[in-house]
């Protein structure tokens, strides 16, 4: 006897509007740097959902955090990983393709691999973060209720927490200046100081942003910020406001401009 | 004749929760002449001051605003475990460290209702020891599993997934998993 299995019914796709809907009622940092850098990017990636192969780069990035995620929980826990365990992390994050495989040109993962590892190690042997100091946190996501604001739910993932410094690690090319980092980062930082302040009850000590510079010669660069200010806290809001309303305009015009020439959606923008 | 130059440094901080806290250090030293006052007066004051600034930093213990000092169910502070059992013996509720952590909660949470029915419902699912649970948030937290704030609870439901073998993907936690390609 042959039994077939009850196929469950299918469930209708969200439409545009829904979707849109969806994103009226919560907004995380990059997503909102994203709407304000570019409607039409804003919409290829979260209306329209086209995905992209994985970026060498952001393999890179994301398996350092990885690395850098169980480095901190390990010292947390007061069972610190040794360089060989934290190598043996990087290459089982490295091989992990759950969330994307990237599409390498030949030689070109050795070498992206080899940087990456390279990274890691000057960042854990110049002991940026005292081993003896307990975390507070570490990769974890977070949400701020901002109704009676009249704003979306705020969402975000802290990197690291620790004696109230909120701390962000990037993986980058060129070695950051402090002022351009506290320019460029300001949506994301003032969107953690938000996240932290609403979960903790408390102000931040500040917040510092780790840069892991990909050189010949790897680097660390560490910029601090003091708490945010109530300023930049209103420059936020506001910046939240713009981004309820315009997705309220079904107008998702191009921005176009520098940052063009990294878009992943370059071809279907000029198609548009 | 030694002169004695006596110098006080003190700070008083606001903290939150209207509570605050204030440190002084103070220090004796002998000058053999009038004329060291003035340099050794500011020596000594940036002396104190930056070691001061460095040690208020600590800020210790902060009450909750909303819980502090308040009854929990006609017991004297000891509603522990966050089963919300009350059984006036705070080492039953998984704490190693001997030390007492100051209750009062009851049934009370300090994180949103909606992390409170996440973690006790991976605990159910997944016939969790609640005492390894209370450990769990003791060691990272150094407080029971009732008392964490909303990062803190955040945090203990990441790792209670992981525990269970569920963890949440960094990147896709908050966001759908795309469903259409690039034309």
């Amino acid at each position: 006897m042959t039994t077939l299995a009850e196929s469950p019914l299918p469930q209708a796709e969200p439409s545009e509007q829904d979707i849109i809907t969806g994103l009226q009622q919560t907004v995380s940092a990059s997503r909102l740097a994203l709407f304000l850098q570019c409607r039409l990017k804003f919409w290829f990636r979260y209306v329209l959902k086209l995905t992209k192969p994985k970026t060498p780069s952001l393999h890179l990035g994301n398996t350092v955090h990885a690395v850098l995620k169980g480095w901190n929980k390990a010292r947390w826990l007061q069972n610190p990983l040794t360089l060989k365990q934290a190598h043996d992390a990087y290459t089982a994050a490295w091989a992990d393709n759950t969330e994307g495989s990237v599409n390498w040109d030949p030689g070109e993962e050795e070498e992206e691999k080899t940087t990456g590892w390279r990274l890691v190690d000057t960042y854990l042997r110049e002991h940026h973060v005292p081993a003896e100091v307990k975390p507070d946190a570490v990769e974890v996501p977070v949400e701020a209720d901002l109704r009676r604001h009249g704003l979306p739910k705020l969402i975000g993932i802290l990197d690291l927490v620790q004696q109230r410094k909120i701390i962000d690690y990037k993986t980058i090319a060129s070695t950051p200046t402090p002022e351009k980092v506290a320019h460029s980062t300001e949506i994301q930082t003032s969107s953690y100081a938000i996240l932290y302040r609403h979960n903790t009850g408390n102000t931040e000590a500040g917040i510092q942003l780790h840069h892991l510079v990909k050189l010949k010669n790897p680097r660390v660069v560490i910029t601090s910020l003091p708490p945010i200010s109530q300023q930049q806290e209103t420059r936020l809001y506001r910046q939240m406001d713009a981004y309820l309303d315009g997705l309220q305009q079904p107008h998702f015009v191009p921005s176009p401009g520098m940052h063009c020439s990294s878009c992943e959606f370059f071809n279907e923008c000029r198609r548009a | 004749m030694a002169i004695v130059l006596e110098a006080n440094y003190a700070k008083k901080l606001g903290l939150p929760g209207y509570s605050s806290h204030q440190y002084s250090i103070s220090i004796r030293t002998e000058l053999t002449d009038l004329s060291q006052v003035e340099a050794e007066s500011a020596r000594l004051y940036a002396l104190l001051q930056s070691a001061v600034d460095k040690d208020i930093q600590e800020v210790g213990f902060i009450p909750d605003n909303n819980t502090y000092g308040m009854n929990a169910n006609g017991q004297n502070h000891h509603g522990n475990g966050f089963h919300g059992q009350v059984n006036g013996n705070d080492r039953h509720n998984g704490s190693t460290n001997g030390t007492h952590q100051a209750k009062g909660f009851g049934d009370r949470w300090n994180c949103t209702d909606g992390q409170k029915g996440f973690i006790q419902r991976i605990v159910n699912e997944n016939k969790l020891d609640k005492g390894e649970v209370e450990h769990l948030a003791n060691q990272l937290f150094g407080a029971g599993v009732k008392q964490l704030n909303k990062m803190q609870a955040s945090q203990l439901i990441e790792d209670l997934l992981v525990k269970v073998g569920k963890p949440a993907p960094r990147q896709t936690r908050w966001q759908q998993r795309p469903t259409q390609q690039a034309a």
